[in-house]
């Protein structure tokens, strides 16, 4: 029946979004196989790390880790220990204790049972303990939402890479990650229309992740970003881009010196402005 | 990482570029894939008007169209199709269901991306048409991969609701 080089390519509903998954260069057995595998742990870091779901290692955090340490599953410790090391490399731009004022805007739901939020806690206050223990300094939420569907595109990429496919793509609503030795063309939706060009980014073994201006939040101060903007981030991990759209976004181009830490650049559009690009050397 | 950021001239592009369908699985090759192994027969119903408003009160979604398209698996269990309105067109996809009621797998079947809001005016679509072959593009090949607003999945949840609620009006007792 088929041919060993096709190319195989399903989605999925998955992450609150569609995923797509595509591999080049197995069987059509072997092909799904792989497939197979990578959707499934995509629903797995989503039961993991849902804000919504009350089984989630998320909610378990937010209702106990600031009276005990809290043991949580390795990949969502992977995700906080990223999201620190976002966190610290923005002062805090990214921070994933945002999620009481995303519950106030109701963006999120009120989650079941949890204490109330201390106003003054931030990322400092989560201790990311030996063991995948987990423990909060003062009672506060938080919300993978900013960097989990880049964590989970970057675990189905692994999962599919065991495989040993030529050339492989994942992506979840627009949190993409490519790897093989063929060049993706990527367009870049940023809800505008310009009649005379289309911004395109040709990636290879490597992520992009795009964000656009409504529904972020300045955590500083709770106030939402003034400026309609649309970022697209390229850095060699889905995790890192997803989550570096929050700093471009928060600071536009003051944030190449963030970008840089992770081998990362972007472009970002204003409706004032139109396309600038930050950061990288590429 | 290799990554290059160009703004394509628009003059300069093929016509398949600003929307681009992609076939996933076709109707067989997503029966082979949940069911593998059985043989599946088309049961297609056109469901009453009390089984449209039983349906419609389970789920809290609306019934467009009267067919369920469902086939019966020789190993148990049901597959059904059917679409939801997505960002620009109408999106196909396949539930699994097995013998209990329990969804199996879903599929998205195929779906059809645009680019911009544009893409509804005839006068922007115009300009590529007949356009062929820039140094950019490569010929007669369409951007596959577009990255910008989140597609929410809503609308797949909703008719994954409205068919476990038409599984169990119309189909789990046959």
């Amino acid at each position: 029946m088929p041919s060993p080089s096709q190319t195989v390519e399903r989605a999925k509903p998955l992450l609150g979004t569609r995923v797509a998954v595509r591999v080049n260069g197995l069987s059509a057995e072997a092909a799904h196989k792989a497939i197979d595998a990578a959707f499934a742990e995509i629903a797995t870091v989503h039961a993991l790390m849902s804000f919504h779901e009350t089984a989630s290692d998320v909610s378990r955090l937010n209702r106990q880790a600031h009276l005990e340490p809290v043991l949580v599953d390795e990949r969502t410790y992977e995700v906080l220990r990223r999201a620190q090391i976002a966190s610290a490399a923005s002062d805090g731009i990214f921070d994933i204790t945002v999620a009481p004022h995303l519950v106030s805007r109701t963006l999120l739901p009120q989650p079941k049972d949890a204490s109330t939020p201390d106003g003054t806690a931030d990322w400092r206050d989560i201790a990311l303990l030996p063991g995948n223990r987990v423990f909060f300094g003062r009672p506060l939420w938080i919300d993978l939402g900013g960097i989990a569907k880049g964590y989970a595109v970057d675990r189905a990429a692994e999962i599919l890479l065991a495989f040993a496919p030529s050339q492989i793509f994942v992506n979840a609503g627009g949190d993409l990650r490519v790897a093989g030795c063929e060049d993706e063309r990527v367009l870049l939706d940023a809800g505008h229309d310009d009649r005379n060009a289309l911004p395109t980014v040709d990636i290879s073994n490597g992520s992009l992740a795009s964000s656009n201006g409504r529904a972020h939040i300045d955590t500083r101060n709770g106030a939402g970003c003034s400026a309609r903007r649309f970022v697209s981030v390229m850095a060699p991990s889905c995790t890192d881009a997803d989550a570096l759209t929050k700093i471009v976004m928060a600071r536009g181009a003051d944030s190449a010196p963030s970008l840089s830490r992770f081998g990362a650049w972007a472009v970002l559009y204003e409706e004032d402005s139109g396309w600038q690009k930050i950061a990288g050397s590429a | 990482m290799r990554a290059i950021f160009h703004l394509l001239p628009i003059a300069a592009l093929t016509i398949s570029v600003p929307a681009h369908a992609t076939v996933y699985l076709t109707v067989e090759q997503a029966q082979a894939l949940m069911f593998p192994g059985a043989s599946l027969t088309p049961t297609f119903l056109t469901l009453t008007d009390a089984q449209v408003s039983a349906i419609e009160n389970a789920s809290s979604t609306s019934v467009r169209d009267r067919t369920l398209r469902a086939w019966r698996a020789s190993t148990g269990g049901w597959f059904i199709t059917d679409e939801v309105i997505g960002k620009h067109d109408y999106i196909p996809f396949a539930v699994a269901i097995d013998a209990n009621g329990t969804v199996k797998g879903v599929e998205i079947l195929e779906y059809r991306e645009a680019y911009g809001g544009e893409v509804r005016n005839p006068q922007w679509l115009a300009q590529f048409t007949g356009k062929k072959n820039g140094d950019d593009i490569r010929d007669g090949e369409s951007i596959r991969n577009i990255s910008g607003a989140t597609l929410s999945s809503k609308h797949l949840t909703d008719g994954l609701r409205r068919l476990l609620a038409s599984y169990a009006v119309a189909l789990a007792n046959r």
